[in-house]
């Protein structure tokens, strides 16, 4: 727990041992993350108690609405939050790529300077335009690498002709191009060639395919793909998308009003999904493979004012399962099975069927 | 098709831009009957938007003629116009945009009836206001008629622009930045509207299954850099597209389905840029970004689009010689 004025000199811990013990396997473990939002109308509570771990090499996919906390939560562990946010408990451990382990919330400005980027990179959603306009895309790479200490200009931009190339760019043409000169898919290709400069273990990308066009999209999914099998980082995204998080993901956590309610597999979750919001948002996608009609139904009501939450489970009023017992007892996250976990009572009775559904819309 | 509410004939839109002049739409010819569905599909720079601005006349084409009812919308009198805008509606992608911020929902609903005094007063206004919040299953509509935009959400801020009783209602991208729950339930409420009260839709979106769930006893019409290169029910051309470009937009589509969306082919395009509309490439627009491209025919004559059997056109030489071959055998 940290305010500005907080905890600062110890933020790194030794990689054995105490409090800032590390699996070997694990590259960030989010741990009970809290984070708030200051509003005229009180503090609301945007991030709830979040515990997600992230094996090396993996892809997870944090799937959620508009709303979720899901976006709250990657710009807390890089520090990002508006000056209306802070974390107000909970911590985050990265494991830097030299072994040692960083506690995040507790860096000091050299160190987080570091972190990010050298460990840590994260590439927005393409409408949101993360490039300078004024900056040739060959200057973006070049002043990055100088603020993290390379001083071998030469060196960077062969460095970011390689990584454009990677993306799929004409990398002589886009280098010494304007981001103003480019489509939004090529802008958001060369976001993604920049995050992987300084060799970050983590990648987080936001909305990474969000606005763009179809074909557009195809082409960032098949980039991130051949970039992973490549250079093997380790990814999160953020997407409302759930046929993104099926293309990419190797897990995959659901997040409702700020909670993590359900993580797993990606087949698990999408096959054997067990916390009912994830269901209902699978059975609002509308697929287009096969020959038939396939109907689909919304989930009921709409999301929770996060500053008068509901008792119990904070989806109960919108659950077609939800008992008497949601209303009065907040539910833990249970373990399934191979490492699938979901927030609900009534996990063993939750299916992909859609009458359940059909029943309570109407 | 029933009976034509509203038709497009050979219809051209052209725009002045400072690297020349563009052709947004090029000669496209569509009819929409009362109760049908109509989706138009294309990326950004297909001239759909336009397409859709035309259908509600907010821009007059170049060429060709737009009819509502048979009647040339140039030749309308006051009545007959006024009669076309009361039963064509437009609705935005953001809905925000389209709602006064600073009006109650209540007021934005009771305008348009009160302006076109289908009623008689105020309470009058309030009570259809009432009966159309219902009718989107904004309900009960008392707790939503005092309320300001900012106070709704994306999917709640959708309802207004039925407050006319429109038959047709036009859809631009109207579903593409709201959440997936909420996107079905919009879709869900119009197609009850085009069900129970034979409302007629022309929907435009760059997502080709959101078509297929919404169009699906309707008919598709795919875009190109401003051309129709694709037409037919929604149910062969989603089962079994055609025309490369849609046979790519098909392909690239991802399924909510780990194991399905990593097996599906895909379609290698040769280039991801879609033209520059000032310099449009010869013959086939499509021709250099085309895997099945034909040298000598696709970059020099022009396709024209053309019946392929079964109800539906294509403009693709490649399609059509497939076709003669298959006829000749």
């Amino acid at each position: 727990m940290v305010s500005k004025t907080g905890r600062r000199a110890s933020a790194m811990t030794n990689g054995a041992g105490g409090n800032g013990h590390l699996p070997d396997d694990v590259v960030l473990s989010i741990e009970d993350l809290w984070v708030e939002y200051q509003t005229p109308a009180g503090q609301m509570q945007a991030v709830r108690g979040a515990n997600l771990q992230i094996r090396t090499g993996e892809s997870v996919a944090l799937i959620g609405e508009s709303g979720s906390g899901k976006s709250t939560l990657g710009l807390a562990l890089l520090r990002l939050l508006v000056r209306t946010a802070r974390v107000s408990k909970g911590r985050a451990l990265f494991r830097t790529g030299d072994g040692r382990t960083l506690d995040l919330f507790s860096l000091g400005k050299d160190e987080l300077r570091r972190f990010r980027w050298q460990e840590c990179a994260m590439v927005f959603q393409a409408a949101l335009n993360s490039l300078n306009p004024v900056l040739k895309v060959g200057d973006h790479f070049v002043e990055t690498a100088r603020a993290h200490g390379e001083r071998d200009d030469r060196q960077t931009r062969m460095r970011a002709l390689e990584l454009l190339r990677m993306v799929q760019l004409d990398a002589e043409r886009v280098v010494s191009s304007y981001p103003h000169e480019l489509s939004g898919g090529m802008r958001q290709r060369v976001s993604i060639a920049l995050s992987l400069l300084l060799e970050p273990q983590l990648i987080i990308l936001d909305e990474p395919t969000t606005a763009l066009d179809i074909l557009t999209q195809r082409a960032i999914i098949d980039v991130i793909r051949s970039l992973r099998q490549r250079l093997s980082f380790t990814m999160m995204f953020i997407s409302h998308d759930l046929s993104l998080a099926a293309e990419l993901a190797d897990r995959v956590a659901t997040m409702y009003a700020g909670e993590l309610v359900e993580v797993g597999n990606v087949r698990d979750v999408f096959y054997k999904p067990k916390h009912p919001y994830t269901v209902g948002l699978l059975n609002a996608v509308p697929p287009i493979a096969g020959e038939e009609f396939t109907p689909l139904t919304a989930i009921p009501g709409s999301p929770p004012n996060l500053l008068a939450m509901p008792s119990g489970c904070s989806f109960h009023p919108r659950c077609p399962y939800a008992t008497e017992l949601c209303a009065r007892q907040v539910p833990p996250l249970f373990a399934i099975g191979d490492g699938h976990v979901a927030a609900c009572f009534h996990r063993d009775r939750v299916t992909r069927s859609l009458d359940v559904w059909e029943v309570a819309t109407t | 098709m029933t009976e034509s509410l509203l038709s497009l004939d050979h219809v051209s839109r052209e725009f002045s831009t400072r690297h020349g002049r563009i052709t947004a739409v090029d000669d496209i010819s569509l009819e929409i009957g009362r109760g049908d569905i109509l989706c138009l599909v294309g990326e950004s720079g297909s001239g759909k938007t336009t397409v859709a601005r035309m259908a509600a006349g907010l821009l007059e084409p170049t060429r060709g003629a737009i009819r509502f009812e048979g009647r040339d919308l140039r030749q309308t009198s006051k009545d007959e116009h006024k009669a076309y805008r009361r039963a064509v509606q437009l609705v935005h992608q953001d809905p925000y945009a389209s709602l006064n911020p600073v009006h109650t929902i209540g007021d934005t609903l009771r305008a348009p009836v009160l302006h076109h005094k289908l009623v008689k007063g105020r309470r009058e206004a309030t009570e259809r206001a009432a009966e159309l919040l219902t009718q989107v299953d904004l309900t009960p509509p008392q707790n939503f008629l005092s309320k300001y935009p900012h106070q709704l959400s994306g999917g709640q801020r959708h309802g207004h622009p039925l407050a006319l009783n429109p038959r047709l209602i036009i859809a631009d991208e109207a579903v593409s930045m709201v959440d997936v729950s909420i996107r079905v339930s919009i879709l869900n409420t119009m197609l009850k509207l085009r069900n129970e009260l034979g409302v007629a839709f022309l929907f435009i979106t760059h997502d080709l299954a959101v078509v297929k769930y919404f169009g699906w006893e309707g008919y598709v019409g795919v875009m190109y850099v401003g051309k129709l290169v694709e037409y037919g029910r929604t149910p062969q051309i989603i089962g079994r597209p055609l025309h490369p470009y849609a046979k790519a937009l098909a392909a690239a589509i991802p399924e909510a389905d780990p194991d399905l969306t990593r097996a599906k082919e895909k379609l290698q395009l040769r280039s991801l840029d879609i033209p520059n509309l000032t310099a449009l490439p010869s013959g086939c627009v499509f021709h250099p970004r085309c895997p099945y491209f034909v040298a000598g025919l696709c970059d020099e004559v022009v396709p024209q689009l053309v019946d392929v059997g079964d109800g539906r056109e294509a403009a693709c030489h490649v399609v059509s010689r497939e076709r003669g071959k298959e006829a000749a055998a």
